[in-house]
């Protein structure tokens, strides 16, 4: 088994930036467009996914020697399925408003395909406190993902952050309609191509 | 063989670790939900009549809730009233069973506590106990009674009416008068930026102090909000008014017996809004009257 | 073959306990044939004969209530009589509220002079157009892509060429009715009577799983001609939200078997909708001059967010 080479920091960063799951592997985008109206709701469910990857990567990179090959996927399924059961009871009890504010998004991380691909590609190959780096470098890249979204779409339509008044006034009511997410999402994508794309012509005008 | 022996094996310890693991999560978290649940219900209730934080309840304002029944017998309809009745003569719950004509039929003791009463299998149990099968009872709703002292400060009255897109679930306070002391909407799942709007302070506090002879007729109008009445609306309790006092008190009564102006974008659901507390409010006020009439009648030593 | 008799069978036997369960939408008296709803504010009663005119002008021979209020009586304004006698509309005051069912009770009806006692009449609105309304709802107007934002990565993982569009659609809608079906009956007599509900998430993944894998093996051996043109599709299945959120919101709502079975194929077929809409823009993209930046992902995104403000336009729409 390949164990990482890399060090715990590069494992987090690896997570936020090279490897973000919203804007460079494009996965779960369900809850990037559905409920990043504001920046509380991306702060809930990162830590909700947060939660439930380092958990189920801790889990599975604990018992990976004992998991038979051939129930590999229904193993990491129902490990999964455990934690968000445990983390979606959690909030309800706790954290009721949050909670409603999230609605069916908290059950759905059983099926965000970024998790069960961590398990799969990192975890099962990996010791514990690697893919518990790496499962914490995920979860943070998916919240700083969110973050962003809502922090673009609750200051131009609402003109608030964190609830707070910035503005005084709204801006855009355009980008609080639900299927401003999508533009949001598509125009961000965009910028991080255009970004790209500048970077590697600098580069390459440097080396020449 | 013995590959198959062992994964059944595996997967079936997995299945019954992970169970025993949400197992014991759903019974530690189950008790804190019901908990801040009720909560978060009390809070509510208490912020509608003013009380806040830094303004709390006194200590001799008392909630009682009344839950109404529906009772089958046959082809025949009553309607079945829990009324908490004062401590002493055996406290608790009675039951008081009223015809469609609001006549009195028949009234029973109830065996429960009032700890118990805000199960609905608690009260199930307890009414099944005095009716008898082949009469049949359906939960229909419940009240609210606010009493401060001796008398009775206001109505708590939950409810729930079709919105835009789904329902939408209110808890309304009106006074003995049945005038609004305010609205709040427990939950929604209107459009976000149009529907989900009425959870805003300058549309819901466009129904506070508005009269039973206006609410009766009230309509909802698709003119512009005026400025000046939406910063009026927006003046949180307890906080400094922006406003002076006179203009306050000008604008009040300028716009106390105009109807509500509906939301930019989501006429439907304000239209749904009023329309359901004129609802609420008619039928509450029709069968308060009459059940206060029968308890007068049969002396019966309710708490509220 | 046989496993698919078995399950035809049990599919039917499903369907009649439902019917039982839904009850007869026939009104109790056996002289009265049928109650509707007609325009905003009125209600229309047809007898098996002809009733005595007297008897059915008369207002109070009437009352009528919404069925949970039954002490609080509509005004009934009007009743007019058709011409051969067999049809009373009562007209009231007020707008109906249609989505409550209303009792309506004739006293003493009259007939050539002899009384038929008194009925109690359900009025509601048709059965079928509620169901109806249901399968239109979850595919158009509360379509899962693009207002309620689920199932993206696979919506945007397939949806470049029509034909793999319209392969994953027909696909899913297939597993999405199987598994929510299951989901539906487990939560309905398992989990809900010995409060298990907290298991659901897990139930649900498991089923969908179950089901995924029960269609492969079914198709490798029945069709495998299909199996090949659908088969690659099956494992996309499992990583879209829909499937698991439509039994999760079939147990939020107790829906019962037919509801839920509406609600399932409307989700499928809507599905099917969204990847046909978005594949043939997207198959006319690829002609375009897109800027380099936009290429991809970015210009579907932006072409799904001006699907999604299209289809807000069917937002809050109602049929019947």
């Amino acid at each position: 088994m390949p164990a990482t080479t890399k060090t715990n920091f590069q494992l987090v960063s690896n997570g936020i930036l090279n490897d973000n799951p919203i804007f460079r592997l494009a996965l779960s985008m369900c809850p990037a467009v559905g409920i990043s109206t504001t920046v509380m709701n991306g702060i809930m469910l990162g830590i909700a996914v947060l939660f439930v990857q380092v958990f189920s990567s801790c889990t599975i990179a604990l018992i990976k020697d004992y998991i038979h090959p051939r129930i590999r996927i229904p193993t990491y399924t129902l490990t999964i399925a455990t934690w968000v059961t445990v983390i979606d009871l959690v909030l309800a009890a706790y954290m009721p408003a949050a909670y409603k504010e999230m609605g069916i998004f908290v059950k759905l991380i059983v099926a965000f395909a970024i998790i069960t691909m961590r398990l799969e590609v990192f975890a099962c190959k990996n010791s514990v406190p690697s893919s518990f780096w790496d499962g914490i470098g995920m979860g943070l890249g998916f919240m700083a993902g969110m973050v962003v979204i809502g922090f673009v779409r609750e200051l131009l339509g609402m003109g608030t952050i964190l609830g707070h008044d910035v503005l005084g006034f709204r801006p855009l009511l355009f980008f609080v309609l639900p299927a401003a997410g999508f533009f949001c999402v598509g125009i961000m994508m965009a910028m991080f191509n255009y970004m790209e794309l500048v970077y590697n012509r600098k580069k390459r005008a440097k080396e020449r | 063989m013995k590959e198959i022996i062992r994964i059944t094996i595996g997967l079936t310890v997995t299945c019954l670790v992970a169970a025993l693991l949400m197992g014991s999560v759903f019974i530690v978290t189950d008790k804190a939900k019901k908990h801040n649940e009720h909560v978060n219900v009390q809070r509510a209730m208490l912020g509608l009549l003013g009380y806040t934080k830094g303004h709390p309840a006194p200590s001799d304002l008392r909630l009682y809730t009344i839950y109404r029944y529906i009772i089958e017998d046959g082809a025949i309809r009553t309607l079945g009233y829990m009324l908490p009745v004062v401590r002493g003569e055996q406290g608790g719950y009675q039951l008081v069973v009223i015809d469609l004509d609001g006549q009195f039929v028949n009234r029973f003791k109830l065996n429960i506590t009032p700890e118990k009463v805000s199960e609905a299998s608690e009260r199930a149990s307890a009414l099944k106990v005095v009716l008898k099968p082949p009469k049949i009872f359906v939960y229909s709703d419940s009240t609210i009674v606010a009493k401060l002292g001796k008398k009775r400060l206001a109505y708590l009255l939950p409810g729930k009416f079709p919105g835009f897109k789904t329902f939408i679930d209110v808890m309304l306070a009106i006074d003995p008068s049945f005038k609004i002391i305010g609205l709040e909407i427990m939950e929604q799942e209107e459009d976000p930026g149009l529907g989900a709007e009425i959870n805003q302070d300058y549309f819901k506090n466009q129904f506070k102090g508005k009269s039973f002879e206006k609410i009766k007729k009230i309509n909802v109008t698709k003119e512009p909000l005026p400025e000046e009445y939406k910063k009026y609306l927006e003046t949180k309790k307890g906080k400094e008014f922006p406003l002076p006092k006179g203009v306050v008190d000008t604008i009040r009564s300028k716009y106390q017996d105009k109807d509500i102006y509906a939301l930019t974008g989501a006429t439907i659901s304000s239209q749904a809004v009023t329309n359901g507390v004129k609802n609420m409010i008619r039928k509450f006020a029709y069968r308060i009257n009459r059940l206060d009439s029968v308890i007068s009648r049969q002396h019966i030593p309710v708490a509220f | 073959m046989k496993i698919l008799g078995r399950k035809f069978i049990f599919l039917n036997i499903l369907v009649i306990i439902s019917l039982f369960l839904i009850g007869g939408c026939k009104p109790e008296h056996r002289f009265v044939k049928k109650t509707a709803f007609k325009d905003t504010n009125k209600i229309v009663i047809e007898f098996a004969g002809p009733v005595d005119e007297a008897w059915a002008k008369n207002r109070s021979n009437y009352t009528a209530c919404e069925k949970p209020d039954p002490d609080i009586r509509l005004k009934i304004i009007d009743v007019s009589l058709s011409a051969d006698k067999k049809k009373a509309t009562l007209v009231f005051a007020d707008d109906l509220n249609k989505n409550q069912p209303h009792v309506v009770t004739a006293t003493k009806i009259s007939s050539e002079g002899k009384s038929l006692g008194t009925a109690i009449l359900n009025v509601k609105k048709f059965y079928l157009g509620y169901l109806f309304s249901i399968l239109i709802g979850a595919m158009i107007i509360n379509n899962f892509v693009f207002t309620k934002y689920l199932g993206l990565c696979v919506f945007f993982g397939v949806s470049q060429k029509k034909s793999t569009a319209v392969g994953m659609g027909i696909t899913f809608t297939l597993v999405i009715v199987a598994s929510a079906m299951m989901s539906w009956f487990i939560y309905q007599f398992v989990l809900r009577p010995y409060r298990l509900d907290f298991l659901q998430i897990v139930v649900f993944i498991g089923l969908v799983s179950l089901s995924v894998q029960a269609v492969d093996t079914i198709l490798r051996k029945v069709n495998p001609l299909l199996f090949k043109a659908f088969g690659v599709y099956l494992v996309l299945v499992i990583a879209n939200c829909i499937i698991i959120a439509v039994p999760l919101i079939l147990a939020d709502n107790e829906y019962n078997a037919w509801e839920s079975l509406m609600l399932s194929l409307g989700a499928g077929l809507g599905f099917l909708i969204a990847l046909f809409l978005m594949s043939s823009v997207r198959e006319r993209l690829e002609l375009a001059n897109v800027p380099p930046t936009y290429r991809g992902l970015p210009i579907a995104f932006v072409l799904a967010g001006l699907f999604a403000l299209s289809f807000l336009g069917f937002s809050g729409m109602s049929i019947f």
